[in-house]
């Protein structure tokens, strides 16, 4: 995943930010217990998110902890306390899909890129392996993603919808194995399909100008329709469905926090990265 | 049944107004409107229930406590459901219990002759389910554009419109929105500063 799924700091209040913050150091934590310090470094928003709404779903979360940073021990922060694995799945997710985004790299990336990617990509590996061992299930859905992306990319029909389809079919299919019946079920499906799509979506929006000039796959480079306005309506609409969705689900714990990045933190990044795209086409 | 308070999400110590603010906002959370055509009408519906029987119920508590005989119902909410002849009727009943797949193969064999506007916006519909918004956003203005006057395709295309705008939080999520620039409270003082300019020119 990328980094999108961000908060919007201004519209939080302190200890709404504060909580927040100690999900964010409880996840780099449970990287650097399941994978070792080095881990800790592929930290990322999108698995914060995923970690979160998984604490809120199972009201896993009891309280908070003092510690201090391991980069910075100066530094005090706070660790959110988790009564189940939420810390830990959200810790396998981002060790797989940072490893096969490292195998995508090695595929399509230049020829500096790629050695690097090629010297890393051990660890990475020994990383991933674990994490599949303990959670085979989303190692399945991560690696499901890969094959029909890359299918789609050799030779498959290419229009917004199916670009998206595979990284949203993950997200869906990750939340789905949370459900606790059959109706919350359908609720997180659609949830997750809609949130993944925006993420795939706004990655795409964001890489425009740089997979026009290497020629790189971009469904808004086949089919032709990269427009401001267009995009920012594609995208909203995939935000619009998953919020729906969102309100259909019992979340008390972490709610303001949840509710600040459908409704404030995403339009946001959505709006920076529209923005940025705008001022280079027009020098 | 649930704590009536807790479906509500507010405390049993909640004052009567209170009580009915958190109902009328859940009420517009669950809104049928919000969820047409969506996978999701059924549990939104479902929700709707909940939240006027646990209102229900608390009016109920309430009015004996206070020893008032008369309970009144809350339920403004309801679903509604369209009826319609068509010959579509089995993709209908398909679309209606989520098996996408079957109604899609129906769709599909129809020649291409007959592909009228209600062929367009069930099309639109299987699209939509499956989360393929730009798919079901064609189909629906192509049934619109063959049929304007038929208010369930119209609908249909007003609905993404406004899921296209995404004002939720208030936030037009237009790319060319400055956030941070002028605001009223930038040009009253702008105006208040001439205002002392042009005074203070007069006095000399």
């Amino acid at each position: 995943m990328f980094g999108y799924l961000q908060i919007h700091k201004d519209e939080l209040k302190v200890k709404e930010y504060e909580a927040y913050k100690s999900a964010y150091c409880g996840l780099c934590r449970q990287l650097g217990r399941d994978y070792g310090v080095l881990a800790r470094l592929i930290l990322s928003y999108d698995c914060t998110f995923y970690a979160i709404l998984l604490m809120s779903l199972k009201r896993s979360c009891s309280g908070f902890d003092d510690g201090r940073c391991r980069f910075n021990p100066l530094k005090k922060c706070k660790y959110a306390r988790c009564e189940d694995d939420a810390y830990s799945k959200a810790a396998a997710v981002s060790v797989i899909s940072a490893y096969y985004k490292l195998v995508d790299d090695i595929n399509d990336g230049g020829f500096f890129k790629r050695l690097l990617c090629r010297i890393i990509k051990p660890v990475f590996h020994h990383w991933q392996k674990r994490a599949a061992a303990g959670y085979p299930q989303i190692e399945n859905i991560v690696n499901q993603m890969m094959k029909s992306q890359n299918v789609l990319e050799r030779g498959g029909e290419v229009n917004i919808d199916s670009a998206a389809n595979p990284t949203a079919e993950m997200t869906a299919s990750l939340l789905e194995l949370e459900a606790k019946d059959d109706s919350e079920r359908r609720v997180l499906r659609e949830f997750g399909y809609h949130i993944g799509r925006w993420i795939y979506l706004i990655d795409a929006a964001d890489d425009y100008e740089k997979d026009k000039k290497h020629g790189s796959f971009n469904p808004f480079i086949i089919t032709g329709s990269y427009e401001a306005d267009y995009v920012s309506s594609v995208l909203n609409q995939s935000l619009a469905r998953a919020y729906d969705a969102y309100n259909l689900l019992d979340i008390i714990d972490f709610k303001p926090i949840i509710d600040n990045m459908l409704l404030y933190g995403f339009p946001k990044k959505q709006n920076s990265v529209l923005q940025k795209e705008g001022e280079i086409k027009d020098e | 049944m649930n704590n009536p308070y807790e479906v509500l999400g507010v405390s049993p110590n909640a004052t009567d107004e209170d009580i009915k603010k958190a109902y009328r906002n859940l009420a517009k959370k669950y809104h049928p409107d919000n969820y047409t055509d969506s996978p999701l009408a059924d549990v939104a519906e479902q929700k709707m229930k909940e939240i006027n029987e646990a209102y229900d119920e608390i009016n109920r508590m309430r009015q004996k406590g206070k020893g008032t005989g008369s309970s009144q119902s809350a339920g403004g909410y309801g679903s509604y459901n369209s009826a319609q002849n068509s010959q579509y009727y089995s993709v209908r009943i398909y679309i209606q219990r989520n098996m996408i797949n079957e109604a899609e193969k129906i769709l599909d064999e129809a020649p291409p002759e007959k592909r009228d506007a209600e062929w367009n916006f069930l099309k639109g519909m299987c699209a939509f389910r499956r989360g393929f918004n730009e798919q079901a956003n064609t189909y629906f203005n192509t049934a619109c554009n063959m049929d304007p006057n038929n208010p369930e395709y119209r609908t249909a295309v007003n609905n993404m419109n406004n899921q296209r705008a995404y004002n939720y939080g208030g936030y037009a999520a237009n790319p060319n929105t400055n956030v941070s620039g002028c605001s009223v409270c930038d040009i009253c003082s702008t105006v208040m500063c001439l205002n002392c300019m042009c005074n203070c020119c007069r006095a000399c």
